[in-house]
């Protein structure tokens, strides 16, 4: 698994396990948004790669968002470009196990349809 | 330990702060306490957290990078008001649409402005008083 957390961002910790889901814990503001941007553009590089990742066309990129215990509009900015990113090339995103926190802000800003949404053990 | 004072004035509570976003956590912290002790709920303190974080957001990505300011009161809701030099800021750009948005869905009423220099915002969020 490999680590995203850096020394000025310590409130947020987010790694990409084995099987290629981004596991984020913590909170995703204004330091740690930058945090996840990156974890998720090194993914997605990953999964487009034909040597290092999936060919798989459609292949998720997944995000367990258990241990989130905060998200505000920069979280919510990281998340919603991998979503349009996506979206371009007939992907999608998926969250996994949105932690209550992540479920309110999807729902008060209309971008819950944005995700495929899984439950925890997806 | 500290015992909430429903229905009290409390606050002013103000932080002058650079524009770093790390110290984002710093101000959620400090509302949360003055949420707890004003007796609000663990949901409406989330509310001023989110409210909170929005305003450093828009002060922070889009001010002119120079000291922020931000005050925290209880006087029948939650307020918290922020400013800094206006220089560069853009009240209409889109990334504000973003925390507008936001805003809107957790607090009771929110403003941004640019006036005599300073970029200003502001949001209350409601507390529904308990038996």
């Amino acid at each position: 698994m490999s680590n995203h957390n850096t020394a000025d961002s310590n409130i947020i910790n987010v790694a990409i396990s084995d099987d290629g889901c981004i596991v984020v814990r913590g909170e995703i503001d204004m330091a740690g948004g930058p945090v996840l941007e990156a974890a998720i553009l090194e993914r997605e590089a990953l999964a487009t790669d034909p040597v290092a990742g999936s060919c798989e066309p459609h292949a998720a990129v997944v995000i367990d968002l258990s241990g989130v215990s905060f998200i505000d509009s920069c979280g919510l900015r990281a998340l919603l470009g991998a979503a349009r990113r996506a979206g371009a090339q007939d992907r999608w995103v998926a969250l996994r196990a949105a932690s209550p926190e992540v479920a309110r802000l999807l729902e008060i800003t209309g971008t819950t349809a944005m995700f495929r949404m899984e439950p925890v053990g997806g | 330990m500290a015992e909430s004072l429903p229905g009290r004035v409390l606050g002013p509570v103000v932080v002058r702060l650079p524009p770093e976003p790390s110290l984002s956590k710093v101000l959620r912290l400090a509302a949360s306490a003055l949420g707890a002790l004003g007796g609000y709920s663990v949901d409406e303190i989330e509310d001023v957290k989110i409210a909170v974080s929005e305003v450093m957001i828009a002060l922070v990505e889009h001010g002119s990078g120079n000291e922020v300011e931000i005050s925290l009161a209880i006087d029948a809701d939650f307020i918290v008001r922020g400013s800094t030099e206006s220089a560069g800021f853009d009240a209409d750009h889109p990334d504000l649409m973003l925390c507008r948005t936001v805003l809107e869905g957790v607090s009771a009423a929110h403003g941004i402005a640019v006036n005599d220099g300073q970029a200003q915002i502001w949001a209350t969020v409601h507390h529904t008083v308990t038996d």
